[in-house]
């Protein structure tokens, strides 16, 4: 835990969330045409949500349903051009005319990216509960401490 | 233009073959339905397991009565790689829907019985309900199969479900060892089945079933005994028979389902598809007959001396398997014919008797021999049940296992050449046995004279009287009375019989057309050979009904036990050794595995191809990322530490910037930073500084380290150097475009062109986090916190809370 009583920290990581949130989305979304893609927006997701528990700002909860929906997600893109006869993960590409945004061409593959996007979240999740960072149990092997110091 | 319509989707193939897929949803959705509804009341769940079979069942007669079945076989196939010829196949021709109807028919019948069985109150109604209507869906789905992999799939699929089945009882010790056995026999023949079907669909250039030609030489052998194998352990032959008594711990409705009437017959059945091709192959007949005659006389023989009713059923369905093995392999048309035939009557008489064995075991509450006498007097309806189907079974006429015998002793009589003798001795030999002990269960069991055992004993007088019974239940009664039935009307109404059985046989050999079962053959050779087996066998039967001895030790189960736990011993000691729990250890290990790999290509290295760098700012970079690397190396603190080791990340990425991959830039930094929180927040639970280690350790972690590095480089210098042909970008640039319908390369590649690894690697990704998350919470349940360093060795950390959730 560091720092969590540091108000610089806190209000910086506050400010912060909603912007990584945007650059998550642009990257998502942006990934099929320009520099991005679901795994870098899963990054940028998971970053904003480990630096939200470690300034104890929010503890991240649910990271196996996270993983279990990603999962399920691109399991179906993947298996659902079978249905049309066509081979596994076969491209479907739509493009409409969306209010304010003009002409918009999108993919199969982003659902494909949002599953990634989801399971990679649901990783760092499980990272950081695997260290030890959920609010949890954050006193860990206190004497452990003790021993490095006396060492 | 229609994608709903295309040719290969399933859409069309279900408007095809539309009551072929409505059958398959059917299953599908009663095993949900059974489980859902099983989980409150077993019989509600039973009944709607019972649904989907049923109309199965009648589906398959239906078929069997317009001729539907051998003029116009349904053929369906699901395509999912076309090019390796990945595809469930299914084709319902006259023998699968013999098949079914002896599959879904039984089924159902036996959902029924089970009503009976278990009563109202029984636990665990949803899971059984649910896994028995899986069994006898995969059970379909093998007899429908058209294709080695469909084969393969349910075939295993069978194995599994009948592991859930038999050790459905999953407290009791004993009962989960059978099943476990079961599971390892059955899923070891599995694989080399698919072995050798693999061999077999490359020798013929097929792997649809129906097309599978005849194959030659030594691959051919390789094939013959694989494939033999795998149907030796499926149909319990000797040596491989050591899991049916195992389980028998079963429920009776399983034994009577699986161990009777289908599962075991999927070994048989195996043989009779596939035979055709090893028609020309002689280790085929010999090693199925081997297999067949010695299981027919083993398993008869251990039928004569087991004291247990059921263990009785149960060798005598190794037996009796050994039989239609023997006739299958033989592979002549008449043979084939009898083999058909003799499996249909054998699925009807062994599942009746199972049942009967069942409701003994409910009504009395035992199914020991010594401990059963006079049931005819007090179970009139059961008795009449286990006469029909036992006459039957020992080919007594007028009943359908007599022409059944019949045809296989003159299609025994009718071979030539060395097989001749060897099958008319297990034959005549295996059916004088079978009699012998049909009569040994009828008499100890429902005759008023004690068993012998029961003058051995010091209180006469309660044994000698009749076993006291508890009432009937309607819903066990009426499935054993069909079904024993069946084979009495089988045999007056023979020429229905003749028009299930004789397209089927013909399916499998086109020579089988020509016969057919005849109820009364007169004075012929095979009539006497089955007069005289009959007489013997009822003398011997008597004698032994008579004879005393200790039931036998199951000598060949205890080796299968002891092979499966001295691998399970040997796994553990492996593991113990290998999986030592020291991170450091670990990284070395695997440092020192790369190094070695790679060192071949330190040789492989041309000066004249390497150049320094395509711009200074690249040397200046890799400057950078060798000196953190090597600061990072002999740094103390482990702040320290993971700072250097942010420096190499950042520098690769800034090489990445100058060789123009955004993509990946991207990606590097946005690891980095999680890395870098990441370490901050572990760094909090441990020293600021590494631990001491010894000079030495130091030493070769360093060396492990250097060399390890060098070779990688190596191997990356020598591959970049010898370029085989010109890089594809240009094609893939365009297809990304075309296919993908996007700019940029590297994503496409990653959701599309490579998508099914992405697909794969995202799947690892979320087993991996599952796995953390399961060491985080598992730490606290383990023997918690008495060493401080085991959280730094394993790098998991304590989660109070996680016992809860």
């Amino acid at each position: 835990m560091i720092a969590p009583s540091s108000p610089m920290v806190r209000t910086g990581i506050q400010v912060a969330t909603p912007l990584a949130v945007v650059v998550g989305i642009y990257l998502l979304f942006a990934g099929h045409n320009n520099p991005g893609g679901g795994f870098a927006a899963g990054l940028v997701f998971g970053a904003i949500v480990v630096l939200r528990s470690v300034a104890d700002i929010q503890q991240p909860s649910r990271a196996r349903e996270l993983m279990a929906f990603g999962v399920l997600l691109v399991v179906i893109v993947a298996a659902a051009p079978l249905l049309w006869g066509d081979l596994v993960l076969d491209q479907a590409v739509v493009s409409t005319k969306v209010p304010l945004l003009g002409k918009v061409k999108s993919g199969s593959a982003l659902p494909f990216d949002i599953g990634v996007t989801a399971i990679v979240v649901g990783l760092v999740m499980s990272l950081l509960d695997g260290l030890g960072q959920t609010g949890r149990g954050t006193d860990l092997d206190a004497s452990d401490d003790r021993t490095e110091v006396a060492a | 233009m229609l994608p709903f319509f295309g040719r290969t989707s399933i859409l069309w193939a279900m408007f095809s073959s539309s009551a072929f897929w409505v059958i398959g949803v059917a299953h599908v959705l009663g095993i949900a339905g059974a489980a859902m509804l099983g989980q409150r009341s077993i019989r509600r769940g039973l009944a709607v397991g019972a649904l989907a079979p049923a109309v199965a069942a009648l589906w398959a007669i239906g078929r069997l009565l317009q001729d539907d079945a051998a003029n116009d076989p349904i053929v369906s196939e699901l395509t999912w790689v076309s090019g390796l010829d990945l595809s469930l196949r299914f084709q319902l021709d006259a023998l699968a829907t013999m098949m079914t109807v002896l599959v879904s028919g039984i089924g159902a019948m036996v959902f029924v019985y089970a009503i009976g069985y278990f009563g109202p109150k029984a636990k665990g109604g949803g899971r059984f309900s649910a896994s028995l209507l899986a069994f006898s869906t995969s059970m379909l789905g093998l007899v429908w199969a058209d294709s080695v992999w469909t084969l393969f799939i349910f075939w295993e699929l069978t194995s599994v479900t009948s592991f859930l089945l038999v050790g459905h009882k999953n407290t009791d010790g004993a009962v989960l060892a059978a099943a476990r056995r079961a599971l390892m026999i059955t899923g070891g023949g599995g694989l080399a089945l698919l072995a050798g079907l693999l061999v077999l669909a490359r020798e013929s250039g097929t792997t649809v079933l129906s097309d599978l030609g005849p194959v030659a030489g030594t691959p051919a052998v390789w094939a013959a005994v694989l494939i033999l194998l795998g149907a030796a352990t499926k149909s319990a032959q000797l040596p491989f028979h050591v899991w049916l008594p195992g389980a028998m711990a079963a429920p009776t409705p399983v034994s009577a389902y699986l161990h009777s009437a289908t599962m075991v017959k999927a070994g048989v059945l195996l043989v009779a598809v596939v035979g055709s091709s090893f028609a020309d192959v002689t280790t085929w007949k010999a090693l199925g007959m081997a297999f067949g005659t010695a299981s027919m006389i083993w398993g008869a023989v251990g039928a004569l001396r087991h004291r247990d009713a059921k263990l009785i059923l149960a060798w005598g369905t190794i037996s009796q398997l050994g039989l239609l093995i023997t006739l299958l392999s033989i592979g002549t048309g008449k043979a084939i014919f009898a083999g058909i035939s003799l499996l249909f009557a054998h699925a009807l008489f062994k599942a009746a008797l199972f049942l009967v064995v069942g409701e003994i075991d409910i009504r009395t509450g035992t199914r020991e021999i010594d401990e059963l006498h006079g049931l005819a007097r007090s179970m009139p309806i059961t008795f009449g049940v286990a006469v029909l189907a036992g006459l039957s079974m020992a080919g007594v006429p007028p009943l359908l296992g007599f022409t059944a015998k019949e045809a296989a002793i003159e299609a025994v009589l009718g071979t030539s050449g060395w097989e001749r003798w060897p099958a008319l001795i297990g034959v005549i030999g295996g059916a004088v046995l079978t009699v012998a002990y049909t009569l040994r269960f009828l008499l100890t069991v429902f005759g008023s004279t004690p068993a012998p055992h029961a003058d051995l004993r010091d209180d006469d007088a309660p044994a000698v009287a009749d076993t006291r019974v508890a009432p009937r239940r309607l819903a066990m009664t009426v499935p054993a009375v069909i079904l024993s039935g069946l084979g009495l009307l089988g045999y007056i109404f023979i020429g229905a019989v003749n028009s299930i059985v004789g397209p089927a046989a013909t399916e499998l050999n086109e020579k089988s057309s020509v016969y057919e079962l005849i109820a009364w053959p007169g004075i012929k050779l095979a009539f006497v050979i089955s007069m005289l087996v009959v007489a013997s066998g009822a003398v011997l039967g008597v004698l032994a009904s008579r004879h005393t001895q200790a039931a036998p030790q199951p000598l060949g189960a205890d080796g299968a036990d002891r092979f499966l736990d001295g691998t399970l011993r040997m796994a553990r000691h492996i593991t113990y050794r290998v999986q030592h729990g020291s991170l450091p250890v670990y990284v070395a290990t695997m440092g020192a595995t790369a190094a070695l790999a790679a060192s071949p290509f330190l040789f492989a290295l041309e000066a004249d191809h390497l150049v320094l760098w395509d711009t200074p700012i690249q040397a200046v970079l890799a400057l950078g990322v060798i000196g953190a690397a090597i600061m990072g190396a002999f740094v103390n603190s482990r702040l320290g530490a993971a700072l250097t080791l942010g420096a190499v990340g950042l520098g690769v990425s800034g090489l990445f910037v100058v060789h123009g991959a955004p993509d990946l830039v991207l990606t590097q930094l946005l690891v980095e930073t999680i890395v870098v929180v990441g370490f901050v927040v572990g760094l909090g639970h441990l020293g600021q500084r590494f631990p001491r280690s010894s000079n030495i350790w130091r030493n070769v972690r360093l060396g492990v380290a250097a060399l390890g590095g060098i070779a990688v480089m190596a191997a990356l210098a020598a591959a970049s150097a010898n370029p085989s042909g010109q890089p594809p970008i240009a094609d893939v640039t365009e297809a990304a475009v075309e296919i993908g319908g996007g700019n940029n390369v590297v994503n496409v590649v990653l959701t599309d062109v490579r998508g099914l690894d992405t697909l794969g690697e995202v799947v690892v990704l979320a087993t991996v986090a599952l796995g953390i998350l399961a060491l985080a919470n598992a730490r606290v349940s383990g023997p918690s916190d008495t060493s401080g360093g085991s959280a730094e060795s394993n790098g998991v950390a304590s989660d109070p809370k996680g016992v809860t959730t």
